[in-house]
């Protein structure tokens, strides 16, 4: 079953007059579990691709639907409940408010849910940060950890609201090998572990290696799809 | 949600520590000025309110005007004790009611002389007065005796005359006569203002023998209300109450009595006695507008100096907005709303705003409680203006949270615009600033 479907998307830019095409007729389907890379050079449009599925851009031609809704037809504050229900991010640059600590930046996208009381949101970010390694960290602030570790939070982050996706752009970009190892393997246990379905852009292929299946972009198109080792396993864990 | 707002606003506003001390410093400096000048200006109103009300009008004045020829006139009020049965019936809940003498006399000592309004009083009826008249020499309650006079500090110096000297007093008639009275000084009073400049005291009695008048003649019946806020209804009760008891009565006009005496009232093509309902802020126009003044003033200087402190705001957010596009762009892309993001940029100033006009508020009580309790003098060329000889603050904490609460508004208000513009960043491009 689909958690996102995306059919015949182009998104174009406009450079002054000039009109730039990012994305060109792209169809994808993306299932429910999947352990999904997208692949391919810098400007190719992996990024562009995952703005569109995670609702935070708006394609200029085609449908992008997103656990059964058709994003083009929702409203903004609709793309805002469907991004704070159903999608978890993980950014390249970590992105955590710097303000927080490590416990708040987690707690975060619960208080913006509501909904759990305070002895409930903490249980859970406490077992999260706990299952990412940094539960000793909880009181700090994100200028007093390595990169490695602002990156675990940020995972937390993603995972804390208990999304059906969680979409990382570039994620170990920032990391050195072992850790974006690490850190790849972390996601790859929640995938197992709870079924989240990611969908992570790299040109890494070590990181690729790890993915259940490779979506690889060139220009702007899809110019492949390939199962890899990892499609296996993310099939047990469905 | 709201402490985790708090703690988002208050740890932005301490990581931008010295330009945001500076904005509140600004703000600080604004409302102090602003709580100063409103406590100087409420200060010189309340010594204006309770030496004016006592020297020269009550909170509601019934007086009048009788003309025998057309183009003369008497500040008097002619068989007063049916108008003051009247004015009872009609204000069962007054203090007191004074009953005033009005006229105008040269006082004349052996070497100087000066023009005064004079006010014949009955000292054993009005308890308000000994409440501002501070004598600095002889007792209060000699003023009662026939043929004394209350001269202020200054017109005793001018007049070169202290207590048991005698004055002669030369009054101007509606006939066109000067009639005279000698006067034995009985009291010499510490100056209040203005008032004290031009105004003397003598016993009813003697005011009446001075001008002829019969017993049942006075200048005007001044009414102290417990509730003074309520003057202004009080003349509109008391207009149409005399009115309809038979009296004529004169259209309401905001002058002092002595104006339309002079100006107004002779001009006028009427004979026999008309009443005249004003209320203190009628009677001291003069002052109110200089009360006026100064208040525009302040005004005028907080509103310069709050543009200065909003297009610092205003520039302030516009580049903690830019600091912090991709911190926005990633709150907006994991499901904060666009209202969310403007409350927080809301939040921020308000902490910002009620931190700095906080702190000014109290540092402008501070100061004025200290000068209150020095007790700075006031020159003399001022004590005219300020009817006080000490400077003196009247901190009113109702009037302070009411300025607070407008310059904090206004810096909020002024956070609006960059705060849209935040809340309306596109989480995309939010999120892929470079800066």
């Amino acid at each position: 079953m689909s958690i996102v479907s995306i059919r015949n998307v182009s998104k174009d830019y406009m450079l002054g007059k000039t009109v730039v095409p990012a994305l060109r007729g792209v169809s994808l389907e993306i299932e429910k579990g999947e352990f999904l890379s997208l692949a391919g050079p810098s400007g190719s449009g992996k990024t562009t691709l995952l703005n569109l599925v995670g609702c935070v851009d708006t394609p200029t031609a085609g449908t992008v639907v997103v656990d059964g809704r058709d994003t083009s037809r929702l409203s903004e504050r609709a793309l805002t409940e469907l991004r704070l229900r159903t999608i978890g991010f993980i950014f390249q640059s970590f992105n955590l408010v710097q303000v927080l600590s490590v416990f708040q930046n987690v707690e975060f996208p619960l208080l913006l849910q509501g909904g759990l009381g305070r002895r409930e949101r903490r249980d859970r970010v406490l077992a999260l940060l706990d299952a990412v390694g940094i539960g000793s960290h909880a009181r700090h602030r994100p200028s007093e950890l390595s990169g490695g570790q602002r990156q675990r939070v940020a995972v937390a982050r993603a995972l804390v609201t208990r999304p059906a996706l969680v979409l990382a752009d570039e994620p170990t970009a920032n990391l050195d090998s072992k850790t974006g190892a690490n850190l790849i393997d972390l996601m790859k246990e929640m995938n197992r572990r709870d079924g989240t379905t990611f969908v992570f852009s790299t040109h890494d292929p070590k990181v690729m290696s790890h993915a259940s299946a490779i979506v690889r972009i060139a220009d702007g198109q899809l110019v492949g799809r390939e199962a890899v080792g990892g499609d296996a396993a993310a099939a047990e864990g469905r | 949600m709201l402490p985790i707002d708090l703690l988002m606003a208050s740890r932005n506003l301490t990581r931008h520590a010295r330009r945001n001390l500076f904005l509140a410093g600004a703000l600080a400096t604004v409302t102090s000025l602003l709580v100063l000048l409103a406590s100087l200006t409420a200060g010189i109103e309340h010594a204006m309110m309770e030496s004016a009300t006592t020297l020269l009008t009550g909170h509601v004045n019934v007086g009048g005007f009788f003309k025998v020829t057309s183009g003369s006139a008497a500040p008097l009020v002619s068989e007063y004790p049916r108008v003051l049965a009247a004015v009872r019936g009609a204000v069962p809940d007054v203090d007191y009611i004074a009953v005033r003498g009005r006229g105008w006399a040269k006082a004349v000592s052996e070497t100087a002389s000066m023009d005064l309004i004079i006010g014949g009083v009955d000292v054993t009826q009005e308890p308000g007065f000994a409440k501002v008249i501070v004598p600095l020499e002889g007792r209060l309650a000699d003023l009662a005796q026939p043929g004394t006079v209350l001269l202020f500090q200054g017109q005793a110096e001018r007049l070169q005359v202290r207590v048991g000297d005698v004055l002669t007093l030369s009054a101007p008639t509606a006939r066109g006569v000067n009639n005279t009275a000698d006067v034995r000084v009985a009291v010499v009073a510490r100056n209040v203002g203005l008032l004290s400049a031009f105004s003397a005291f003598i016993q009813g009695d003697s005011l009446r023998q001075l001008y002829g008048l019969a017993s049942s003649t006075t200048g005007a019946l001044q009414l102290y209300l417990r509730r003074p806020e309520e003057a202004k209804a009080i003349a509109a009760r008391l207009r149409a109450t005399l009115s309809g008891a038979g009296w004529r009565v004169m259209d309401p006009d905001p002058q002092p009595y002595w104006i339309k005496l002079m100006q107004k009232v002779p001009s006028e093509d009427w004979t026999g006695q008309k009443l005249d309902v004003t209320t203190w802020e009628d009677e001291m126009g003069q002052f109110r507008q200089f009360i006026f003044g100064v208040r525009a003033l302040t005004w005028l200087l907080v509103v310069v100096l709050m543009a200065v402190v909003i297009i610092g705001i205003l520039n302030t957010l516009l580049i903690a907005i830019r600091e912090r596009t991709r911190e926005i762009g990633t709150l907006r892309a994991i499901g904060m709303q666009r209202r969310k993001v403007l409350w927080l940029f809301v939040l921020e100033t308000l902490l910002l705003g009620l931190a700095g006009t906080g702190a000014g508020a109290l540092l402008a009580a501070g100061v004025a409680g200290l000068v209150n309790l020095v007790g700075i003098a006031i020159p003399e060329s001022m004590q005219i203006f300020v009817m006080q000889e000490r400077l003196r603050f009247l901190l009113e904490p109702g009037a302070i949270a009411v300025h607070v609460a407008i310059l904090t508004g206004v810096t909020v208000l002024a956070s609006l615009l960059p705060a849209f513009r935040a809340a309306r960043l596109r989480p995309v491009t939010a999120m892929h600033h470079i800066g």
